[in-house]
């Protein structure tokens, strides 16, 4: 054997930061060959996929539009799965969250006054957090894995999304199509930027990182959080409750990833639709992991995989190539990252042929 | 009468795939891997068995073309968690995107284009009697996860082979201080996992709706997963498993049919209720005991031998 992994004494920080940029620099060398093979334009792909994006000032309100619900649901995750609690189910809370949101629009439809958008939002949060409530419940009281838990209770809530806008919310003048109406005025999230669609979500975005940072960094929550995932036998020790943080870490999640889900119904959206549910909350678990689970990182992560969407889009448009491209660019840059991994924890050394050594 | 046997063998069709399905992730689970990337997995098997099935018409070819597809995929999940040991749990979702994201670009070209469903193993004279029919009135795959529930079972417990790779999930380090190549038999492992969610999703295009559609598993790769739990890692009991959920799949198709007191349910909930089963079946087992007690002891934990 030439090369030898050997174990740091400590995980290298060096490598804890640069891995997750060069598992997006590994993406573009091995998607353009990828995709060149299956005949496509690979170079091209990998251009208007993580550059055009960038270079487009255009597209840049996208960017923000679109990383906004990543940061959030991705900062959940991040809190969450430092304490090794797996929620994998973002999607279904997002969703609720966004049902919640729809309910008290629909309930206060054709009223005025700016209590609607706050109570929307709030309701939106707790719906999120009660939906993550679920998987909490049972792990704490009775061991039952929340990875499937969570992933059920999405599969289920995309249901009801179906039930409710074919049958009671459903808009009177809508035709036949299974939608809610179009949310009043006060329902709506305003705009940031006038003559853009950036929406009061974007600088939300960018404020729950920041604060997600400073209480994970600074507070005995934050401490717990890293400890009882780190070391689960010395935070017993501590006094650290497993279960207490287990919850904490589901309702925080669930919370945040509600929190995105009403604030897209009320932004983009503007009302409920089938096709509500796109996948955010699953994207936001490689957002996560490629933030390294760091709110600020996760804000970092949340941008770059902005640009995979748009820069998704842009390429189905210029060189035909199928939006399902961007699920395995994402993916891709999961899989270099996870690789990456042994980096931190592992070095490589050369191994000098030894015969010595070898028999040994 | 003709009802109930129609009921039994959609019943069957809907339980077969996942129940493939599952039996492979059993056997990697008790080697000690947790592999979460079923549905990927399966997703890539089903892509796979749609274009042998469309170029061939050769639904053998196509069911190996699936169980081939299933099993290159997981090989890049036993590249990363077994030799570069990285966290299984992430690298089964990354490997869940992938498969789904691959299966859509695969099959891009394909949508709107009907195969032809796979034929039933017997020749149609001896299924005319409903009573036969509900014996002999089935594809291959049929019959082949039923060989595999007793296959597999033999397997862990009777031969040696089996026991090495219990040995590796319970105790790996004592199985590699004993000789036996801990990576090695995760990797076969894995590899049988990842051919038989290939062959499970291949199922889909040739068994249930013979055309090819974006995520057509639907979350079934992952009932899969949760039905190892229910059943404790036993294969009969998984068999039992699947067929509980064969038949909530079922009552969703006939209340969706329309008619009869399965409809004053609306639809939506019926689609919902194997997922609502699934949880249900999971708090059940774990009221009943502990049910992670049976549980591989090393599932999950990367083998780290010289550290």
């Amino acid at each position: 054997m030439l090369f030898r992994l050997e174990k740091r004494q400590e995980p290298s920080r060096f490598m804890l930061y640069a891995t997750p940029v060069a598992s997006v620099l590994l993406t573009m060398v091995v998607g353009a060959i990828i995709f060149s093979l299956i005949g496509y334009d690979g170079i091209g792909a990998v251009r208007e996929i993580f550059f055009t994006p960038l270079t487009n000032a255009y597209k840049w309100q996208d960017l923000g539009v679109k990383a906004a619900p990543l940061v959030i649901i991705g900062v959940g995750l991040s809190i969450a799965y430092r304490a090794n609690v797996w929620n994998i189910g973002a999607e279904g809370q997002y969703i609720m969250g966004g049902l919640a949101g729809t309910w008290v629009a629909l309930a206060t439809y054709g009223m005025t006054g700016p209590w609607i958008l706050p109570l929307m939002i709030l309701a939106g949060v707790v719906g999120g957090a009660l939906y993550a409530a679920i998987p909490a419940l049972l792990k704490t009281r009775l061991n039952v894995n929340e990875i499937l838990t969570s992933l059920m209770l999405t599969y289920a809530s995309v249901q009801l999304i179906y039930y409710l806008i074919r049958a009671p919310w459903k808009d009177p003048m809508g035709m036949g199509f299974p939608q809610t109406r179009l949310f009043s005025e006060a329902a709506r999230l305003p705009t940031v930027i006038p003559g853009t669609i950036v929406h009061l979500g974007v600088p939300i975005a960018v404020l729950v990182a920041l604060a997600a940072w400073f209480i994970m960094s600074r507070s005995v929550f934050g401490y717990q959080m890293k400890v009882v995932g780190a070391a689960p036998h010395a935070a017993r020790y501590g006094g650290f409750s497993e279960n207490k943080t287990i919850w904490l870490a589901l309702l925080v999640s669930g919370a945040l990833a509600g929190l995105a889900g009403v604030l897209e119904v009320a932004g983009p959206f503007q009302r409920m639709v089938p096709g509500f549910p796109t996948n955010y909350g699953f994207t936001a678990i490689i957002v996560a992991f490629l933030g390294r689970l760091n709110p600020l990182g996760v804000l970092f992560a949340g941008i770059v995989m902005a640009i995979t969407f748009v820069g998704g889009e842009v390429a189905q448009t210029t060189i035909g190539l199928p939006n399902a491209a961007t699920g395995i660019f994402q993916a891709m840059v999961l899989f270099f990252l996870l690789a990456g991994d042994i980096l931190v924890r592992y070095r490589i050394r050369r191994v000098v042929a030894n015969p010595a050594a070898g028999a040994a | 009468m003709d009802i109930y046997i129609a009921i039994i063998v959609t019943l069957v069709g809907a339980a077969s795939p996942i129940l493939i399905a599952a039996l492979g992730e059993l056997v990697v689970e008790k080697a000690g891997v947790l592999n979460l990337g079923v549905e990927g997995m399966m997703l890539v098997g089903a892509i796979a068995g749609f274009a042998g099935q469309y170029y061939t018409g050769n639904p053998y070819f196509a069911l190996l073309c699936g169980a081939f597809a299933g099993a290159a995929t997981s090989l890049i999940f036993g590249f990363l968690t077994l030799s570069l040991s990285a966290n299984q749990t992430a690298t089964g979702l990354a490997l869940t995107i992938f498969g789904t994201g691959f299966s859509a670009l695969a099959g891009a070209p394909f949508s709107a284009r009907p195969i032809e469903l796979m034929r039933p193993l017997f020749p149609l004279e001896l299924a005319t009697h409903p009573i036969l029919r509900v014996i002999f009135g089935y594809a291959a795959p049929v019959y082949f996860s039923f060989i595999m529930v007793f296959a597999v079972w033999y397997f862990l417990k009777k031969t040696r082979a089996g026991l090495i790779l219990r040995a590796v999930g319970e105790n790996d380090l004592s199985a590699h201080s004993i000789g036996y190549s801990v990576i090695g038999v995760r990797y076969a492992a894995v590899l049988f996992g990842g051919a038989m969610a290939g062959i499970a999703g291949a199922c889909f295009p040739l068994l249930l709706t013979p055309q090819w559609a974006e995520r057509m598993t639907a979350g079934r790769g992952w009932i899969a997963v949760a039905l190892v739990v229910f059943a404790s890692w036993r294969p009969f009991r998984l068999l039992a498993g699947a067929y509980l959920f064969g038949l909530v799949m079922t009552m969703e198709l006939y209340a969706k049919a329309g008619g009869g007191p399965l409809s004053v349910i609306p639809s939506e909930l019926w689609a919902a209720l194997p997922y609502l089963a699934t949880i249900v079946v999971l708090v059940l087992i774990s009221i009943r005991r502990d049910a992670s007690s049976n549980a591989p002891a090393c599932l999950g934990r990367p083998f780290l031998p010289s550290n």
